[in-house]
C-alpha cells in the first residue's frame, strides 16, 4: 500500500463516495473490508460503498468498520485455500502492528460509512448512485432492488429511471455522467424533480486528457440544473496495483482473452482511493466539488445498525402472549413424551428453561420452530432439531428434537449460560427428499415478502480461479486444465513448483507464473450469490425494507442479498430448514419394518441402549450408519468402544480436524483406556486450580467439543465475552476474513501468564483452529449421536431393511451401491437380482418376515427412468411375463427401456441370460408407430431359427453387470482377476489382514476411496477385493511419487509393511504403488466395469464414469 | 490441440491420435510436431492418385487416404500379380508412403483384408475365407451396432456371416447381410474411377511448339476468352488462375495468378499474367519450345453480370473500389502479396499499437483486438472536440529534453531536434498505462497536447513519474498540423 502515511494530518476533508468492491461481481477488484481500511488509513473522512444493483457487501464492510472502533480490527481478508476439507492457510497481511492499530481504531470512531449501491439501469439511464437518507428511505432502496431482481432472471436486476422515480423518497442520489454526457441533463432535470436538494452530480478525474474541459462542463451542467457537483473517483479497488487483477476481471466478464480485450480495459490505473490531498489537487478548479461530500457525508444518518428485527406473530393465537402459548403447549405435550408426567427432574429444568426463554423474549422464536416442526409431523415427514437451544427439555417435549433430557445429562445448560446477545440456535433436519414441501409451507405461510432464503457467496476456489484466469490471458484449455487438475490439496501463497512440473508445465514460464499469482489473489473473491442450503429468514414486516430479495435459479425460490455471517452480525432470526438424507432412510426402513415385518418404531421409541448395538460398533461393523461409517471413524470405533448414548456424542465430535489439531485424540482415548490419569489442566496460585474441571470433566479432562474450546478461552484465559463472541465468529466455518489469527497471541499468552503448560494452551488454540473449518459442537453432536443409536440399531435388528432403505435413499452417504449390498450379504441378507417379473422401481423386501431377502429394485440399473418401471410394474398385475415380445407389447415399454433391462440381465425369469435377451430385443420394432402401424403392434413377430449365440462368460456378466448396475451379485471383479494376483505373489485383503504387524505383503484390490482427511499429512486409500477391505496409508512423500497412480488408478497393485494397532485396528502402510487399471479390461472386451468410488471420495472424477473406458476396448488391428 | 496422427516410433510410446497435444508433450517433452492441413493431405492424395493412373486407368480413392485400383487385365505388365504388387509398393515407396496391400478379386474385399486384416493376395474363391478370420469392425458399420454384434459375442466376420441372415436382417437392417456380401465377395461393387469435377479450363494443343513470350501471351489471351466465356456462362468469376506450360521434353511450369476480387475481363485478367510474367525471378525457359497449354481457373468466386457503368468522370478519385481492388491485384501481382499493404485499426489503448499493416490482397481475417463501437473507453472523438490523436506519429517515440514546473503539469518548453519549443497552451495529462501482460515493467506515460508559440502541436509523453528512478524521461510521439 504504497503512498499511505498514516500520521499524516486530515487537513483536507474528503470522502470517497462512489466506491465498488468485489461484490460489484467482476468489476471491484478490492474486498469490502479492504476499501474500509484503505480509505481510513489514507485518511478519508467517510467511504460510500456502492457495488452494482446489490447491496451484498455492505454488511461486511460495515461490520469490519465496526471491529476497527472496537479495536479489534480486522486485518484484510484472506482467503481459504484448498482443496480438501479443512485446509486453510492465511495470506500474511504486512501493516499487523500495534501503533497502526491504535491510529486505526481513532480514525474509525468518526469515519463515516454510507451503504448504498450503484444503481446500473436497463433503460439506457447513466449510473446513479445511491444512498439512504435515513432508515425508511433503506426501505425503499431494498424494495427498489428487489423490483428489479424479481423482475429479471437469476443474477440480474432489470431497472429503469421511472422505477428510482418512484422510490425516490429519503434517498440521496449521485448521477455518475458516462462518457459522452448527451442526455444527462435529462437525467438530472427528472430526478431533480422527485428529489430536489437530495441529487448531485459526480465528476471524477481520471487522467482521461480532457479531465479540465470535462469538469468545466459538467460544472456548467450542475450550474444550470441545480444538482451541485461532487467530487468522486469512482474507485474499482484500493490501490493501483490492483490493475492486473481488474483487468483480468474484465476479461472474465466479457469473455474474451487479454490480448483481444482492446478498449474493453480501462486505460490507466485511476480507479483506486486517492488521498485527500491528491484529489484536492486534481479538482483545483472545482474545490467546491471536494466540500460536497462532506455535505452529502453528513445528510446520510442511516446506519445498519438500526435495523431493527422483529419475530413474526403467525404461530400466537389471538389473545395470547407467546410465553403464556409457549408454556400452553409445553404443558399440553407433556403427556406424549412422558405418558406417566414428567419425571421431577425434567420438571425442574423445564421450569427453569421457560423462565430462562421469557427473561430473553425467546418464546416467539421457539413457537415459529415448533409450528414448522408440527407441519412436518402432520405430513409424516421426519425430522429432528439440533443446536443449543434445540437440546432443551422444551424442544425435547415439543418434538423438536428426540433426544430425552431425563436419561441423558444434556445441555441447555450451555444455552443458559451462554453469552446475553448469542442468538439462539435451533438447526432442523428434515428429509432429504421432503424438504421442499417444508420449504414451501414456510413461503405459503409468512408470505414471500416475509420469508426468504439467506444467501450463500460462492467463491473462486483454486480450481476455478487458475481455470478463468488462464482464459482470461489466453492459455489454452489444455493448459489450464492441467494446472486446475493439479492441485489436490492446498496452496499456499503460491503452487508449488514441483506440482507445476507434474502437471508438465515449467514454472519458471513467466506466463505460467503470472498466471498462477493472479489466480492466488483472485481466490476467494465472490464470484456470484446463491441460495444458502435452507437457512430462512422470517420477519413480522416487510423483509424486502430489510433487504433485498431476488429469483433463485430453482423454480418457486427467492434468496435475501445476505448471507448467514452478515445476518448474525446483524442479529436477524434464521431458522436452518435443511435436508438430511439419513433421515429419509430412517424413515424408509421404518415403513419397510412396518409394512414387511410388523415392527411399529418411530425415532424416539427406538429402544435405547441396547447392547448388542453398541457390540456391532465395536466391532467397527458400522458402514452404512449416519456419521460413523467413514473410514476413520471406523478406525475410531474399536479405539473409543462405545457403550453408552454420550460415548456417541463423542464419537461423532472426536474424529474432526479441531480435536485432531489439537491434538486432543490420543490423551482422551489413553485416559478412557485408563492408561493415563484423568488429571485437569490447571493454573498457577492464585487462581482457581479447578477452573477447568466444570468445563471439561466430561470428557476426561480433554477438551473436544467447540464450546469446550470456547469456555476454554473464557476461563482459562480470562476472554471477555466480547472477546469470545469475536473468537467465535472467527472461527465460523469457511469465513472470509482472516481474524483469527489475531486471538491466537491474546488467548496463549493469557493462558501461560496464569500459568498454564504452555504446550496446553497452544493445542487449546489448535484445536480452536481447526474448528474453523469443522467446528463440532456438543450440542449438534447430542442430536447426531441420536440418529447414530437409531440407525445403528435398525442395522443391527433388521439388516435387510436398513440395506434396502438405505439404497433407495441414493445417493447418500459415503458408500456406494456395490458396498452396501455387499455389506447385507456379509449381514446374511440374500440379496436377489434385478428381474423384470420381481422387481419394483425401488428395492425391495421379500420372503419371511422374520428373515426377508432384498430384491434389487429397477432403480439400480444406470439411466432406467422411474417411469418405465411404473409401467413395467403395472403391466404385471395381469401376471408374469412369458417373453419379451409380449413385456412389450403389454407394458408399453420403448424399446430403449428393454436394451436397458436386457443390459442389466434383467430376463433371467424368462430363460433369457443378458445376451440372448439383448438379441431377442434386438428384433423388436422400434418405437411408437405411427397410428396407422400401430396396428403392427400386435403382430406377433414369427418364428426364426435360432441364432444359437456363443455363451457369455463370468468375466463378462461381471463386467457388464458393473456397467450397467455398478455392482455384481455373480462374482467380485478381483475374484476373476485372482489367477494374475496370485501368480504375482499379492495376497488378498483378507490375509493382509491375518498377517502379523512389521510384515511386507503386497496386494491388490479396486480403489474404493481416497481421503486426504486433518493436517493432510497421510493419504488414505481403500482398497476393495472378494475377501474384503484393505486400509492404505500413504505418507505424502509417498503420494507425491506416485500422485498420478493415485489420482488415475481404479485398481492398484500395492506393495507396503502391515501395521496393527492393540486394538486391532489394520493398516498397510504402502510404499510403492503401481497402476494395474487395465487388468480390469481382462474381464471383457466389450464390457467396461464402472468401478465406483464411494460418496466419500475426495477426488473429483473429471469424467463420466459412464464414459469412462477402462481400456481401449479395440482389438480391431489384430 | 489434438495429435491428429503419429509416426511408428512416437506409436511405441503410448501416444496416440486423439491426445492432447499438452498430455503428449507432458509425457514426452522432445516431441517435433507439425499441423494438420487435411487440404494439403487431400492435394497430395490427388498427385498420387494421378501417378498411380500408370498402374491402371481404373484408380478411384478410397477414403480414409487410400486408393482402390481395379487391376482387371493389369497384371500381365508387371509380371502377373505378385509383380504388380510388388510395383505398386515400389511406387508407393517413391512417394515415401507406408503402405498395406491387398489384392483381392472385389474391391470391397480387398479394403477389408488391407484395413482390418494382414493384407496379401487371395486366391480366386478365397475371398469369403480370408474375410472371416478380419474382426466385426471390417463390416464398418455404426459403432453402437458394432458393440451390439460383439455383445452378442460375435466377434469376427465369419461368426457373423455364419448367422442366418434373416436374423441379422431383423436385427441390424437390411444392410448387414448386403455388407456381409460385399465383403466376402458375393456381390461385386466396381470402384467408381477419380474424375476430378469439371474446372472451367481450356486446353490448347500447338500444331508447332512455340518459344517466345508473345507467342504464349497471344495463346493465352484465345484461352482467356475461353475460360471467361465459361465462366459468364457459369455466372462465375476467376479467383485463381493457373497456366501450365507443357514443354517439348515433358516438363511442365505452371504460372498463377490471384485476384482480390473475382474477374472476368481477359484484358484484365491477361494483363496480371503479363505482370506475372514479367515479375519471375525464374524467367520462363522455353527449351525446345512449349507443346501444350492450359489454362484453368483453380478457384472461382459467383460473379453477377453487370451493367457497364456510365461514368461521369465527377466521382472523386479513388471512390471506385473496383478500380482499387484491380490496383491492388496488379501491384500484387508485380511485387508480391507481401508488399502491397494496407492499415487496419487495432482496439490497443496504446497508440503505436492501435494500427497495424496487412497485405491488402487478404481479405476477411478479424482484426487483432475485437473493436466494440460502442464501448465507452474507446478513444474515438466526440462531435465537437479537438482530435485527441495526431495525424502523425513517430515510430519509434522521438526523445526531446524538457521541463515541467509541477508533478502533473505540461512542458513549460521542450527542445526537439535541437529547436527550443515554448509552450504556449497544453491539455492533458493523458495517463496510458503499460498493457502489463506484455510489456510488465514498462512505465505509464502522461501524454500532453501542447501548441508552441508559433502554433505548431505536439503530442509530448512522459514515460514515467518524476521522483521516480530512473527519472521520468520525455518524448514527443506525434505532431497534429
Amino acid at each position: 500500500m504504497s503512498g499511505t502515511d498514516p500520521s499524516a494530518p486530515d487537513t483536507l476533508a474528503y470522502a470517497e463516495l462512489v466506491a465498488a468492491s468485489h461484490f460489484s461481481f467482476l468489476r471491484g477488484a478490492s474486498s469490502p473490508g479492504r476499501m474500509v481500511l484503505t480509505a481510513l488509513l489514507r485518511g478519508h473522512g467517510g467511504l460510500g460503498l456502492a457495488d452494482r444493483n446489490t447491496v451484498a457487501g455492505v454488511v461486511r464492510a460495515w461490520s469490519a468498520l465496526k471491529a476497527m472502533r472496537g479495536g479489534g480490527w480486522s486485518p484484510p481478508e484472506a482467503v481459504r485455500i484448498g482443496g480438501g476439507p479443512g485446509e486453510i492457510a492465511w495470506r500474511e497481511d504486512p501493516m499487523n502492528d500495534a501503533a497502526l492499530a491504535a491510529l486505526v481504531q481513532q480514525r474509525a470512531q468518526t469515519f463515516r460509512l454510507l451503504t448504498g449501491t450503484r444503481l446500473a439501469f436497463a433503460d439506457g439511464t447513466p449510473d446513479v448512485v445511491a444512498y439512504a437518507e435515513d432508515r425508511a428511505g433503506w426501505g425503499r432502496l431494498t424494495r427498489l432492488l428487489t423490483l428489479g431482481s424479481r423482475r429479471a432472471r437469476k443474477g440480474d436486476c432489470h431497472l429503469t429511471l421511472a422505477d428510482l422515480e418512484s422510490h425516490a423518497d429519503d434517498l440521496l442520489l449521485i448521477v455518475i455522467p458516462p462518457r459522452r454526457p448527451e442526455g444527462l441533463e435529462a437525467t438530472l432535470a427528472r430526478l431533480q424533480a422527485v428529489r430536489p436538494g437530495a441529487v448531485w452530480l459526480g465528476a471524477a478525474m481520471h487522467r482521461r486528457g480532457d479531465d479540465r474541459r470535462r469538469l468545466d462542463r459538467l460544472a456548467g451542467l450542475a450550474q444550470a440544473t441545480g444538482a451541485p457537483l461532487l467530487a468522486m473517483n469512482d474507485a474499482l479497488y484500493h490501490d493501483p496495483a490492483e490493475r492486473d487483477l481488474q483487468d483480468v476481471l474484465t476479461c472474465i466478464r466479457e469473455g474474451v482473452s487479454i490480448d483481444r480485450a482492446g478498449h474493453r480495459l480501462l486505460i490507466n490505473a485511476e480507479r483506486h482511493l486517492k488521498a485527500p490531498a491528491e484529489m484536492a489537487r486534481l479538482f483545483a478548479d472545482a474545490p467546491e466539488a471536494l466540500a460536497e461530500t462532506q455535505a452529502l457525508l453528513a445528510r446520510a444518518r442511516f446506519d445498519l445498525g438500526e435495523l431493527r428485527y422483529a419475530y413474526p406473530d403467525e404461530p400466537v393465537p389471538p389473545g395470547q402472549t407467546p410465553q403464556g402459548w409457549l408454556e400452553t403447549l409445553v404443558a399440553r405435550h407433556i403427556p406424549h413424551r412422558y405418558p406417566d408426567g414428567a419425571p421431577p427432574k425434567v420438571a425442574a429444568i423445564l421450569k427453569k428453561e421457560l423462565a430462562f426463554i421469557a427473561e430473553r423474549r425467546l418464546a416467539p422464536y421457539f413457537l415459529t420452530i415448533h409450528d414448522i416442526v408440527r407441519e412436518a409431523e402432520n405430513r409424516g415427514i421426519l425430522c429432528q432439531g439440533r443446536g443449543s437451544a434445540a437440546n432443551s427439555a422444551v424442544c425435547y417435549v415439543l418434538g423438536i428434537t428426540s433426544v430425552d433430557p431425563a436419561a441423558h445429562d444434556l445441555l441447555f445448560e450451555r444455552f443458559l449460560s451462554a453469552g446475553r446477545n448469542e442468538p439462539p440456535d435451533i438447526d432442523v433436519d428434515f428429509e432429504h427428499e421432503r424438504r421442499e414441501e417444508i420449504i414451501q409451507y414456510i413461503y405459503g405461510r409468512y408470505g414471500r415478502e416475509r420469508a426468504g432464503i439467506a444467501a450463500t457467496v460462492i467463491r473462486y476456489r483454486p480450481r476455478s480461479a487458475i481455470r478463468e484466469v488462464g482464459k482470461a490471458l489466453g492459455l489454452t484449455e489444455d493448459v489450464t486444465a492441467r494446472l486446475a487438475s493439479t492441485q489436490w490439496g492446498s496452496w499456499g501463497s503460491a503452487l508449488p513448483d514441483s506440482l507445476v512440473e507434474q502437471a508438465g508445465m515449467d514454472p519458471a514460464n513467466p506466463v505460467i507464473r503470472r498466471a498462477l499469482d493472479l489466480a492466488t489473489r483472485l481466490l476467494g473473491f465472490p464470484r456470484h450469490l446463491s441460495q444458502h442450503v435452507g437457512g430462512f429468514i422470517l420477519t413480522r414486516g416487510r423483509l424486502d425494507e430489510l433487504v433485498p430479495v431476488g429469483n433463485a435459479a430453482m423454480a418457486d425460490r427467492t434468496f435475501i442479498e445476505w448471507d448467514k455471517d452478515d445476518i448474525d452480525e446483524l442479529g436477524l432470526m434464521k431458522v436452518d430448514i435443511l435436508a438430511l438424507g439419513m433421515l429419509t432412510c430412517i424413515r424408509k426402513a421404518l415403513d419397510l419394518m412396518r409394512a414387511h415385518q410388523g415392527v411399529e418404531l418411530e425415532l424416539h421409541t427406538v429402544p435405547s441402549e441396547q447392547a448388542d448395538v453398541y457390540d456391532m460398533l465395536c466391532r467397527g461393523d458400522s458402514l452404512g450408519v449416519f456419521q460413523v461409517e467413514s473410514r476413520a471413524q471406523i478406525n475410531m470405533l474399536p479405539r473409543l468402544r462405545p457403550r453408552r448414548f454420550y460415548d456417541l456424542v463423542i464419537q461423532v465430535a472426536i474424529v474432526r480436524p479441531g480435536p485432531i489439531q489439537g491434538d486432543m485424540v490420543h490423551p482422551y482415548l489413553r485416559r478412557r483406556s485408563g492408561k493415563e490419569p484423568v488429571v485437569y489442566a490447571s493454573p498457577g496460585p492464585p487462581h482457581d486450580p479447578d477452573e477447568l474441571k466444570n468445563v471439561v470433566s466430561r470428557t476426561l479432562g480433554v477438551p473436544l467439543f467447540q464450546e469446550q474450546a470456547m469456555r476454554v478461552a473464557m476461563v482459562a484465559a480470562e476472554f471477555s465475552e466480547k472477546e469470545a463472541n469475536g473468537l467465535r465468529k472467527a472461527m465460523g466455518t469457511f469465513r472470509g476474513d482472516g481474524t483469527l489469527h489475531t486471538y491466537e497471541d491474546r488467548m496463549v499468552n493469557r493462558m501461560i501468564a496464569r500459568g498454564y503448560d504452555p504446550d496446553f494452551a497452544r493445542r487449546c488454540f489448535d484445536q480452536i483452529k481447526g474448528f474453523g473449518s469443522y467446528g463440532f459442537p456438543e450440542s449438534h453432536a447430542a442430536s447426531f449421536a441420536r440418529l447414530v443409536y437409531v440407525s445403528s440399531y435398525i442395522k443391527c435388528r433388521h439388516p435387510a431393511a436398513f440395506a434396502c432403505a438405505l439404497l433407495n435413499s441414493q445417493p447418500m452417504g459415503f458408500y456406494a451401491p456395490a458396498q452396501i449390498v455387499r455389506d447385507a450379504r456379509d449381514h446374511g441378507v440374500e440379496v436377489r437380482p434385478i428381474d423384470v417379473n420381481a422387481s419394483a422401481w425401488d428395492n425391495t423386501l421379500e420372503g419371511p418376515g422374520a428373515a426377508p431377502a432384498l430384491r434389487l429394485g429397477l432403480r439400480q440399473i444406470d439411466g432406467f427412468r422411474q417411469d418405465w418401471a411404473g409401467a413395467l410394474v403395472a403391466a404385471r398385475a395381469g401376471g408374469p411375463f412369458g417373453a419379451v415380445e409380449g413385456l412389450m407389447r403389454r407394458a408399453r415399454l420403448p424399446v430403449a427401456a428393454l436394451r436397458k433391462l436386457a443390459d442389466a440381465d434383467a430376463f433371467r425369469s424368462l430363460g433369457l441370460d443378458r445376451r440372448e435377451a439383448l438379441w431377442a430385443v434386438r428384433r423388436l420394432p422400434d418405437d411408437d408407430p405411427l397410428p396407422l402401424f400401430a396396428a403392427a403392434r400386435a403382430r406377433e413377430l414369427g418364428e426364426e431359427p435360432d441364432a444359437d449365440l456363443p455363451r457369455m462368460g463370468l468375466g463378462e456378466h461381471v463386467a457388464a453387470d458393473y456397467q450397467t448396475t455398478r455392482l455384481s451379485l455373480k462374482a467380485h471383479p478381483m475374484a476373476l482377476l485372482r489367477p494374475v494376483f496370485r501368480a504375482e505373489g499379492r495376497l488378498t485383503c483378507a490375509e493382509v489382514e491375518a498377517r502379523r504387524s512389521g510384515t511386507r505383503v503386497r496386494t491388490a484390490g479396486v480403489v474404493l476411496v481416497r481421503q486426504r482427511p486433518g493436517n493432510g499429512n497421510a493419504i488414505f486409500v481403500t482398497l476393495e477385493d472378494e475377501t474384503g477391505v484393505t486400509n492404505l496409508v500413504l505418507w505424502v512423500r509417498t503420494f507425491e511419487a506416485y500422485r498420478r497412480e493415485v489420482m488415475s488408478a481404479r485398481l492398484l497393485g500395492v506393495e507396503g509393511v502391515v501395521e496393527k494397532s492393540p486394538e486391532g485396528v489394520v493398516h498397510l502402510m504402502a510404499d510403492r504403488l503401481e497402476d494395474r487399471t487395465a487388468e480390469l479390461g481382462r474381464l471383457s472386451d466389450d464390457h467396461a466395469p464402472v468401478i465406483q468410488f464411494s460418496g466419500a471420495d475426495e477426488i473429483v472424477r473429471p469424467q463420466h464414469p459412464r464414459n469412462l473406458r477402462v481400456l481401449p476396448g479395440s482389438r480391431d488391428f489384430h | 490441440m489434438r495429435l491428429a496422427a503419429v509416426t511408428a516410433e512416437t506409436l511405441a510410446l503410448g501416444l496416440t491420435p486423439g491426445l492432447t497435444l499438452a498430455d503428449a508433450r507432458a509425457r514426452s517433452p522432445g516431441l517435433r510436431v507439425a499441423d494438420h492441413t487435411p487440404e494439403d493431405d487431400a492435394l497430395e492424395l490427388g498427385r498420387i492418385l494421378a501417378d498411380f493412373g500408370r498402374f491402371s486407368p481404373m484408380v478411384a480413392l478410397d477414403p480414409p487416404h487410400g486408393l482402390a485400383l481395379d487391376v482387371t487385365g493389369c497384371a500381365h505388365l508387371f509380371g502377373g500379380e505378385a509383380g504388380l504388387v510388388a510395383a505398386v509398393t515400389a511406387r508407393a515407396a517413391h512417394w515415401r508412403l507406408a503402405t498395406r496391400t491387398a489384392l483381392a478379386r472385389t474391391p470391397e474385399t480387398a479394403r477389408a483384408l488391407a484395413r482390418f486384416g494382414p493384407g496379401g493376395i487371395v486366391a480366386p474363391g478365397g475371398d469369403a475365407a480370408a474375410v472371416a478370420g478380419l474382426p466385426v469392425a471390417a463390416l464398418e458399420l455404426d459403432p453402437r451396432d458394432l458393440q451390439a454384434l460383439r455383445r452378442a459375442g460375435l466377434r469376427t466376420v465369419g461368426d457373423v456371416d455364419r448367422r442366418p441372415h434373416a436374423a441379422l436382417a431383423a436385427r441390424f437392417g437390411a444392410s448387414l447381410p448386403d455388407r456381409l456380401d460385399r465383403l466376402t465377395g458375393r456381390i461385386d461393387v466396381r470402384i467408381t474411377p477419380h474424375r476430378p469435377p469439371p474446372p472451367v479450363r481450356a486446353d490448347r494443343v500447338l500444331a508447332e511448339p512455340i518459344t517466345g513470350e508473345d507467342q504464349v501471351l497471344a495463346v493465352l489471351a484465345d484461352l482467356l476468352g475461353e475460360a471467361t466465356g465459361a465462366l459468364e456462362a457459369r455466372g462465375e468469376g476467376a479467383r485463381r488462375l493457373v497456366l501450365t506450360l507443357y514443354r517439348v521434353d515433358g516438363q511442365a511450369r505452371a504460372l498463377a495468378v490471384t485476384t482480390a476480387r473475382p474477374g472476368r475481363d481477359p484484358g484484365a485478367l491477361l494483363r496480371l499474367f503479363r505482370e506475372r510474367l514479367a515479375a519471375l525471378a525464374v524467367p520462363l525457359e522455353a527449351g525446345f519450345g512449349f507443346e501444350q497449354l492450359s489454362l484453368a481457373a483453380e478457384a472461382t468466386a459467383p460473379l453477377a453480370p453487370t451493367q457497364t457503368e456510365t461514368r461521369t468522370g465527377l466521382e472523386p478519385p479513388g471512390a471506385d473500389p473496383a478500380a482499387l481492388a484491380a490496383l491492388v491485384d496488379r501491384l500484387s501481382a508485380r511485387l508480391g502479396p507481401g508488399a502491397v499493404l494496407r492499415l487496419e485499426p487495432v482496439a490497443s489503448h496504446l497508440p503505436e499499437r492501435a494500427v497495424r499493416l496487412r497485405p491488402a490482397l487478404v481479405t476477411g481475417g478479424g482484426p487483432a483486438a475485437d473493436l466494440a463501437p460502442d464501448d465507452d473507453d474507446a478513444p474515438d472523438d466526440a462531435p465537437g472536440d479537438p482530435p485527441g490523436r495526431p495525424l502523425q506519429l513517430f515510430d519509434p517515440p522521438q526523445p526531446v529534453e524538457a521541463t515541467a514546473l509541477a508533478p502533473d503539469s505540461p512542458p513549460a518548453a521542450f527542445r526537439w531536434r535541437r529547436v527550443t519549443h515554448r509552450v504556449v497552451r497544453a491539455e492533458g495529462p493523458e495517463r496510458i498505462a503499460a498493457e502489463w501482460w506484455r510489456t510488465p515493467r514498462a512505465r505509464p506515460r502522461d501524454y500532453y497536447r501542447v501548441e508552441d508559440e508559433e502554433g505548431r502541436r505536439f503530442w509530448l509523453f512522459r514515460a514515467g513519474a518524476y521522483g521516480e528512478t530512473p527519472p521520468p524521461r520525455w518524448y514527443v510521439h506525434g505532431l497534429f498540423a
